[in-house]
């Protein structure tokens, strides 16, 4: 375990750094002082509190070096794969051919909020009428315009149907510019019916088999498409060991959450495990380094539950998080207003939920793609939430907005409402910008409330 | 008015309305007035108005037997969520795909259908033979045909409702005999282009002929862009079920489709053949389908686009849309 855990700052972090090194603490290739990627544009940084551990900065440079990782992906001469908003599916397949990286321009979501609106990227999207009634993830277009942000990749390959329709626009839109996009069909997850045959997905929902042998169908289009730009056949074997490698990814974060959300003291911040939980969706372009940043923070979280210390005080409120924060920096206000993360639904459970290897491996894919929350009901995902809230013992919801979000319009009340009528703990829902301080104080005075209400809920009610 | 209680309501264009009626069923596509007030949405912010509009006229009553929703926008999926939490309506969440181009994408709008049709048993329709589906099927598409036809004889706004009148109550509705003479079009030629209108903002065929112009394309969802593609009678007698999926699945372009090339195929197609001068671009605010496709109508076609955006209150918003449209159509003249 490194020294007594603690939130700290970029500036004390590059002193903790410059302390690690002297002690002899090895780097990974990517490894450095934090501070670096300031030069980058990353100015967020500045304003964000870290947990002071040796895993943790290996966690961050993992994440912050991504870009690097890419350019060198195509030096080396492999194919580049743009996955787009299947969040956790057709990366394990392009992770099991050795020629092939993946990664998500979707996560171009969070450049505004990392470079505090610096890199222009919302003008250009506003330029192509991608205005902010859309979500932050027109960042993307202005990423893909600039090619600043990451190499423009060898083939891009994006779900619609039961996805959001802010998502599939932009696409369209981005398709509209040059790059050729091969859609593919995600259906809507649907009850099966009674002469169905019905499948239980990884995490728990049902599906007929009808629909997973369609997306199963889909995925073998990708696969085929996969295999043409590599020129490597994706074998059952080959693919079956990629979801293994996945698993040991899903196994690792499953016992990061748990322990995390459930130990008395919580042993690391939430912005920590936001990114931890990030990388399960497609390994930030190195699924081997992810490994072993998500084992070394195992490590260092379960010495800290065994030594009975952590980050926050004992009494924080105990909070669970929907949808992940177009700001980062409101993960830290959670926990400056006395709460605490035990449990999340960021809109990709599917990608945490290990995917089954008794299955022919296509099909186990296709059932977890269609696991994802956001391809069912609203009603779906707030059983889920539920579950998961009595599973971590949260004692409040919030229900983070995404501004211009096509799903968070309507499903944050079908959610609200489930949860306050199962479970009886208070629900708010707040809108999350990519920049927040305008509204910080706002953001604040509600979660300040919401914990209140948690500790005045816990007092016994007198007789 | 919903008449009868086997009404089945529906508003997205890929639900066939043939389909329900060979069930012994009375299809219904409405179309809401306006944006009107579901109280339990009140003051929710980023929901479409029309999507509004349809959960109100939905959740209002018990004047129909059942429902049929659709997952062409994402904003309509989620609106099933609220009917079937809000409401004792049976209803039905139809998967239309939004590719088209494989066979397995046919394929699932074929088996919705099917699935559909099991709905529609359950309450209370019966199976329809191959021989009444056509039957009906050669009903709609003669209507169809007639509507189509009498476009030029009719002014915007009546061909506009004479649409919306066989959606909402079948071919008895649609008077037909549309014997008036061509109307030379001496006033400025102009397509209306987006989502669905609403019952109010059909209005704007009024306020365009009031400024000197006349909408000859009515590319909305609630216009002819929402019409299916005529039979091949050929196809019908061999496989009914498989040729009212072509008509509607293989004949409706879309802002949904992915890709959406088809959309500007037709669009290119019908802005020449009409020699239109001037588009004006409907959207409901919060429909990100609809607005994306302005900055793709503005790339790929050469011709002038008025945009107007609303959230469903057309009464207080007229002025401003009257006024616009005037000073577009003075662009143009
Ligand atoms: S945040 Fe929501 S609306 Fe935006 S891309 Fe993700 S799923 Fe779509
Ligand atoms: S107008 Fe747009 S958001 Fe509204 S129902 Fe139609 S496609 Fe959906």
């Amino acid at each position: 375990m490194s020294d007594a855990p603690k939130r700290i700052t970029l500036e004390q972090w590059d002193l903790q750094y410059e302390k690690l090194r002297a002690a002899g603490a090895p780097q990974p290739y990517y490894g450095g002082p934090l501070s670096r990627h300031l030069k980058d544009g990353d100015r967020r940084l500045l304003k964000l509190s870290y947990d002071n551990s040796a895993a943790a900065l290996r966690l961050w440079n993992l994440l912050l070096t991504e870009e690097d990782r890419l350019h060198e992906a195509r030096a080396s001469g492999r194919k580049i794969v743009g996955t787009m908003k299947d969040l956790g599916t057709v990366p394990v397949m392009a992770y099991s051919l050795k020629n092939a990286v993946a990664f998500y321009p979707d996560g171009a979501w969070w450049i505004p909020c990392v470079m505090e609106l610096g890199a222009g990227l919302l003008e250009i999207a506003d330029s192509l009428g991608i205005d902010e009634s859309f979500c932050p993830v027109r960042a993307m277009l202005g990423a893909f315009v600039t090619g600043a942000h990451f190499p423009l990749p060898d083939m891009l390959v994006c779900s619609v149907g039961a996805t959001c329709d802010d998502f599939s626009a932009i696409a369209q839109r981005l398709e509209g510019l040059g790059p050729e996009i091969l859609w593919w069909e995600m259906p809507h997850r649907r009850e099966p019916e009674p002469d169905e045959i019905a499948v239980t997905l990884p995490g728990g929902f049902v599906a007929p088999k009808r629909q997973v042998e369609f997306v199963k169908s889909q995925l073998q289009g990708i696969k085929t498409a996969l295999e043409e730009l590599t020129g490597e056949r994706l074998y059952a074997e080959k693919l079956s060991e990629g979801i293994r490698k996945a698993n040991q990814v899903r196994r690792c974060l499953s016992e990061l959450r748990h322990l995390a959300f459930t130990a008395q003291r919580c042993p690391i911040p939430a912005l920590e495990m936001l990114i931890a939980e990030m990388l399960a969706i497609h390994f930030c372009s190195d699924r081997q380094e992810t490994i072993a940043v998500l084992t070394e923070l195992l490590d260092e979280v379960k010495a800290r539950v065994q030594a009975e210390v952590g980050v926050l005080e004992v009494d924080a409120a105990r909070i669970f998080w929907v949808n992940p924060v177009a700001d980062l920096q409101v993960m830290n206000l959670l926990e400056d207003c006395g709460g605490r993360i035990c449990g999340t639904e960021y809109l990709f459970s599917h990608a945490l939920d290990e995917v089954p290897e008794d299955s022919p491996p296509l099909d186990a894919l296709a059932q977890m793609a269609l696991a994802d929350p956001m391809v069912g009901s609203s009603i779906d995902r707030a059983q889920r939430i539920c579950a998961d809230i009595s599973l971590f013992g949260a004692e409040a919801v919030v229900i983070s907005r995404i501004g211009g979000a096509s799903h968070c319009a309507l499903e944050g009340q079908v959610i609200g409402e489930i949860v306050q009528d199962e479970l009886d703990i208070p629900v708010i829902e707040i809108e999350v910008p990519p920049v927040t301080d305008s509204m910080r104080p706002t953001v604040r005075t509600r979660l300040e409330a919401l914990v209140e209400t948690v500790r005045a809920r816990r007092r016994p009610v007198p007789k | 008015m919903f008449a009868l209680s086997k009404t089945v309501l529906y508003t997205c264009p890929y639900v066939p309305a043939e389909w329900i009626a060979a069930h012994g069923l009375r299809p219904c596509r409405v179309i809401p007035d306006s944006a009107g007030t579901v109280f339990s949405l009140a003051g929710r912010e980023g929901v479409c108005p029309y999507v509004r509009g349809f959960l109100a006229e939905v959740t209002d009553g018990d004047r129909a037997g059942a429902v049929v929703m659709t997952t062409v926008c994402d904003q309509m999926r989620r609106a099933f969520d609220i009917v079937a939490r809000r409401c004792e309506l049976p209803a039905f969440l139809m998967n239309v795909p939004n590719t088209w181009q494989t066979p397995a994408a046919q394929q699932l709008y074929v088996d919705e259908l099917r699935r559909l049709g099991r709905f529609l048993i359950r309450h209370g329709g019966k199976s329809p033979s191959n021989d009444a589906l056509a039957a009906i099927m050669l009903e709609y598409d003669a209507t169809r045909t007639a509507l189509l036809e009498a476009r030029e004889r009719l002014s915007a706004l009546r061909y506009a409702e004479e649409i919306a009148a066989f959606g909402h109550d079948g071919p008895d509705a649609v008077t037909g005999g549309y014997r008036g003479s061509l109307e030379p079009i001496t006033r400025v030629p102009l397509a209306i282009v987006g989502g669905p209108l609403m019952k109010k903002e059909f209005r704007i065929f009024e306020i365009v002929a009031e400024s000197g112009g006349r909408i000859v394309l009515d590319a909305t969802e609630s216009g002819e862009r929402g019409m299916c593609a005529p039979l091949d009678t050929e196809a019908l007698r061999e496989e009914p079920l498989s040729e009212l999926a072509r008509i509607y699945f293989g004949g409706i372009v879309d802002a949904s489709r992915r890709p959406d090339s088809q959309l500007y195929e037709w669009f290119e197609e019908k802005l020449t053949e009409r020699a239109v001068q001037g588009i004006i671009f409907h959207r409901h605010v919060w429909c990100d389908l609809w607005h994306a496709e302005l900055g793709r109508l503005k790339d790929l076609i050469d011709v002038p686009v008025l945009d107007i955006d609303t959230a469903g209150d057309f009464g207080s918003e007229e002025n401003r849309t009257a006024g616009r449209i005037g000073a577009f159509l003075e662009m143009l003249q």
